[in-house]
């Protein structure tokens, strides 16, 4: 089992190294990159947690949807070199990242100190199962949230068309 | 040969989960651009996917209520970055610039 724990670590140091290539890279685009990154090493998490359905949604809807639609934003915003340059002055930066690590501390402490009750049997939750209780229990949440996508599209469309004329 | 088990250690994943949002939080408030910020917020909501899938697999292991809840977040994101971009959109048309420090007629 320890060729499993080596790719394990290698999916751990794509999702950290993605995640903070996101935070401090210079430009958007490659903000947008290491979003990629980290949503793939996040995908390798999940086959680890036997959860490959929601590996494979990772993928389709984080990297083919969410990223695509940022990226067609990016283009829309313009040629980048005419933006000012990401990095603010250095103050801004230690305070941000004194912000960060206060909560990271403090979230670290909570971990460690509750005594989660961690059940030892196999889990073997299907894809079937998933589907079986979105449609039977979750049914309402379900329709709500078809509802919510339907409403924010409109409500996109809605927003760059009428204010085309105004200005 | 047994190796050391990483993967299945629940603080691991919730180790991982952690980092991810003080990434994100260091990008909303480190972060100029308003995409730069949405893209923060994507990170965030991909650790709380990552800690929900893990407590499902870790915690109650016979139902699958977690993953369910992980589908959910997926389709609030798409929403929401659906609603956040037409509105960058919006303020680059009207003011010409996507800076968030900049964005203080509210403010006056």
């Amino acid at each position: 089992m320890i060729f499993a724990d080596i790719i394990f670590v290698i999916i751990i140091l794509i999702t950290l190294g993605g995640a903070l290539m996101t935070v401090l890279s210079g430009s958007i685009i490659y903000a947008l990159m290491g979003l990629v990154t980290t949503m793939f090493g996040v995908a390798g998490l999940y086959i680890y947690l036997n959860a490959p359905f929601l590996a494979m949604m990772q993928i389709l809807i984080y990297v083919g949807a969410i990223s695509v639609l940022i990226t067609f934003a990016i283009m829309l915003i313009g040629p980048l070199y005419k933006k000012p340059k990401e990095w603010s002055y250095p103050l801004k930066f230690i305070l941000a990242a004194v912000v960060a690590l206060f909560s990271f501390f403090v979230f670290a402490k909570v971990i460690l100190k509750t005594q989660w009750t961690v059940l030892s049997k196999p889990f073997a939750i299907s894809t079937k199962d998933i589907g079986r209780l979105l449609f039977d229990r979750l049914t309402f949440p379900f329709e709500l949230i078809s509802l919510v996508i339907v409403v924010a599209i409109i409500g996109a469309v809605m927003l760059s068309l009428y204010s085309r004329g105004e200005k | 040969m047994t190796g050391i088990g990483l993967y299945n250690s629940l603080n691991v994943y919730l180790f991982i989960g952690l980092a991810l949002l003080a990434c994100g939080i260091l990008g909303v408030v480190y972060r100029r651009t308003l995409i730069s910020m949405l893209i923060s917020i994507e990170l965030i909501m991909n650790g709380a996917g990552l800690n929900l899938v893990a407590f499902n697999r870790f915690v109650a292991p016979e139902s699958a209520y977690g993953m369910a809840f992980t589908l959910f977040i997926m389709g609030i994101a798409a929403a929401e970055a659906a609603i956040a971009l037409a509105i960058i959109i919006l303020i680059l048309r009207r003011y010409r610039h996507v800076e968030g420090a900049k964005l203080k007629e509210m403010k006056d």
